[in-house]
């Protein structure tokens, strides 16, 4: 089957590249979506700007750092509190949003003495806190403050802050990706390697790309206690900034989000000859698989096996429980990119639920890859999907359920089709083996929702509605 | 001489392995070469050699590769190591085809990460 000329697209035929549905005995080889590639003009992407991938997606995460958005108050407040990382510092990180707020008389005579104000206030206002990952935006990069030689004003002022300065702006790459990319080769080329972290165990990892999706990390931390593993870094979730300065002196980086983390990883690899083990963390089959894997490395094979066993004891009983109901059941994914190939073959292993149809926002070739090569026949891959899209692809497969943003999710509502969010979770987490029957169930309440098949009642029966003009 | 074919292998490979999509072809290339080379090991009963942490990376995608395919194929326990050696062979070329030689992936052979 050929890459897919949607009956929505027949205006801008250059989205035949970017789906494609696949067919039995194909492969990578023949067809791939085009991806990370710009928007066609006019289309109603879902995507978000590369700013939003530094700051929302890995530096926003870090529960010490004070996030100071030199931009008008909007690229802030946009990027705050739209994704549920919690901390176990009682959350400062979501709880506070800082800006240097940009006006028009700033863009016009320049904005460098309003960001040294801003920053100084907000060390005033918090002396707790000494660390800060200063972001450019649209506007401040395109009238070329100098936020560098700022935050290097600021230091010297300051001899006991940290500052980590992202030159991101929204309009420097296609999608989010590029905000990954600039923050993961930034921080190992500036800050690891400049903090030396206390060693407690043989046994050290960085785990990258997990940013505590309503506690993602902390529910895996459990396992790493119990192996005697040591987490150097949490590439971020629940982290301080001073752990990622460690990052140089872990023994393994293990790697779940590949796609916005995998960069740092090469390189610690590359610079540091730190091993890069890339592991799924949603599914029961594929978790136990990276604990097994974690644990060969370190000679550790018989506490793995015992960690599972008792996981399994816990957790199967119930995840099978949701099995029985869930089998048979259409997913669609719309995330971001990696949750396409993480989760497509764990909902069908674990659940019974077969992937229909899938897109992804940020992902580049390698995701498709990934994601072809572990998924269905007959299932949809989209990149950068657009509105008339989702719909005419929800005609077409009829989903059960579909994991995407609130964005997105709020739309297909209107359609009575439920959908879970995929980005920040319902009720996580949902890595690990608890995590995974919180997504069942959440899949469960959405499949069998009775509300939705009451809401497509049309009570009115066959009376005709007396409609009438407003007056 | 065995039923089992290397499509079958590389259908297990296709499916469960994240190692064959890193980032870049020499880190693709690497990958299959040292996992595929310490799998054909494993299989064999060759004596390892786990000097580097690179060899015990290596390693443990191997040890739980050969784990699921001892699962899925039984029959492979029961194959002559030489038997053994041309199916990885085999495979490591399809992987190659598949992920680095043939791959529409464009971001490849770009020179950083």
């Amino acid at each position: 089957m050929p890459m897919v000329l949607l009956r929505c697209d027949k205006d801008i035929p250059e989205r035949e590249k970017h789906i494609y549905l696949k067919a039995p005995d194909e492969d990578t080889r023949t067809y791939l979506p085009l991806a990370n590639a710009p928007t066609i003009p006019g289309t109603l992407s879902e995507r978000g700007c590369a700013f939003c991938g530094a700051k929302l997606v890995i530096g926003g995460v870090l529960k010490d750092t004070i996030q100071m958005i030199h931009g008008p108050i909007g690229c802030a407040y946009d990027t705050w509190h739209t994704k549920r990382y919690p901390s176990a510092n009682g959350h400062f990180q979501m709880k506070y949003v800082w800006s240097s707020d940009m006006k028009e008389p700033d863009i016009v005579f320049g904005g460098e003495k309003r960001l040294e104000k801003s920053m100084h206030e907000a060390f005033e206002q918090m002396p707790e806190i000494k660390r800060m990952i200063l972001y450019t935006t649209c506007p401040t990069a395109l009238i070329g403050d100098d936020v560098k030689a700022v935050a290097k004003r600021v230091m010297d002022a300051r001899p006991d802050v940290d500052i980590f300065t992202v030159e991101c702006p929204g309009f420097a790459g296609v999608s989010q990706s590029k905000g990954h990319h600039v923050l993961n080769i930034g921080w190992v080329t500036e800050k690891v390697g400049t903090v030396e972290p206390t060693i407690t165990s043989d046994y050290t990892i960085n785990f990258i790309g997990d940013y505590n999706i309503q506690g993602d990390t902390q529910l895996l931390q459990q396992y790493w206690n119990a192996l005697g593993i040591q987490v150097i870094a949490h590439f971020t979730g629940n982290a301080n900034y001073d752990d990622l300065r460690g990052m140089h002196r872990a023994k393994l980086s293990v790697v779940n989000c590949a796609r916005s983390a995998g960069y740092i990883a090469n390189e610690l690899k590359r610079q540091y000859g730190i091993p890069r083990l890339d592991v799924d963390s949603w599914g029961f089959n594929y978790m136990a698989e990276g604990i097994r894997k974690i644990c060969a490395f370190f000679g550790l094979e018989e506490k793995s096996e015992a960690l599972i066993a008792s996981e399994y004891e816990k957790w199967k009983p119930k995840l099978d429980w949701y099995k029985e109901r869930l089998k048979g059941a259409r997913m669609a994914i719309w995330t971001g990119g990696p949750r396409l190939w993480h989760w497509t073959k764990a909902v069908e292993d674990d659940l019974g639920v077969q992937v229909v149809a899938m897109s992804s926002k940020f992902g580049h070739e390698e995701d498709f890859e990934k994601v072809i090569a572990r998924g269905r026949d007959g299932t949809y891959y989209v990149d950068d999907a657009n509105e008339l899209e989702f719909f005419e692809i929800i005609d077409a497969i009829k989903p059960d359920v579909i994991f995407t943003g609130p964005r997105v999710g709020e739309l297909v509502k209107k359609l009575h089709v439920p959908y879970i969010n995929g980005h920040g979770y319902h009720n996580g987490p949902y890595m690990g083996f608890e995590g995974f029957v919180n997504l069942a169930r959440d899949m469960y309440n959405a499949v069998h929702n009775p509300l939705f098949k009451l809401a497509q009642t049309d009570i009115r029966g066959t009376a005709e509605v007396e409609l009438k003009e407003a007056v | 001489m065995t039923t089992l074919t290397v499509n079958q292998l590389l259908a297990y490979v296709q499916e469960r392995c994240l190692w064959q999509f890193f980032s870049r072809e020499w880190d693709r290339t690497e990958n299959i070469e040292g996992i595929l080379g310490k799998a054909a090991d494993l299989l064999t009963g060759t004596p390892l050699t786990l000097e580097t942490p690179m060899d015990r990376l290596f390693y443990a995608d191997a040890k739980v590769m050969v784990d699921n395919l001892r699962g899925r194929f039984p029959e492979i326990a029961e194959l002559p190591a030489a038997e053994v050696q041309g199916l990885i062979s085999d495979l490591k070329v399809k992987v190659t085809e598949i992920a680095v030689t043939q791959s529409r992936n464009r971001e490849l052979t770009q020179k950083l990460y």
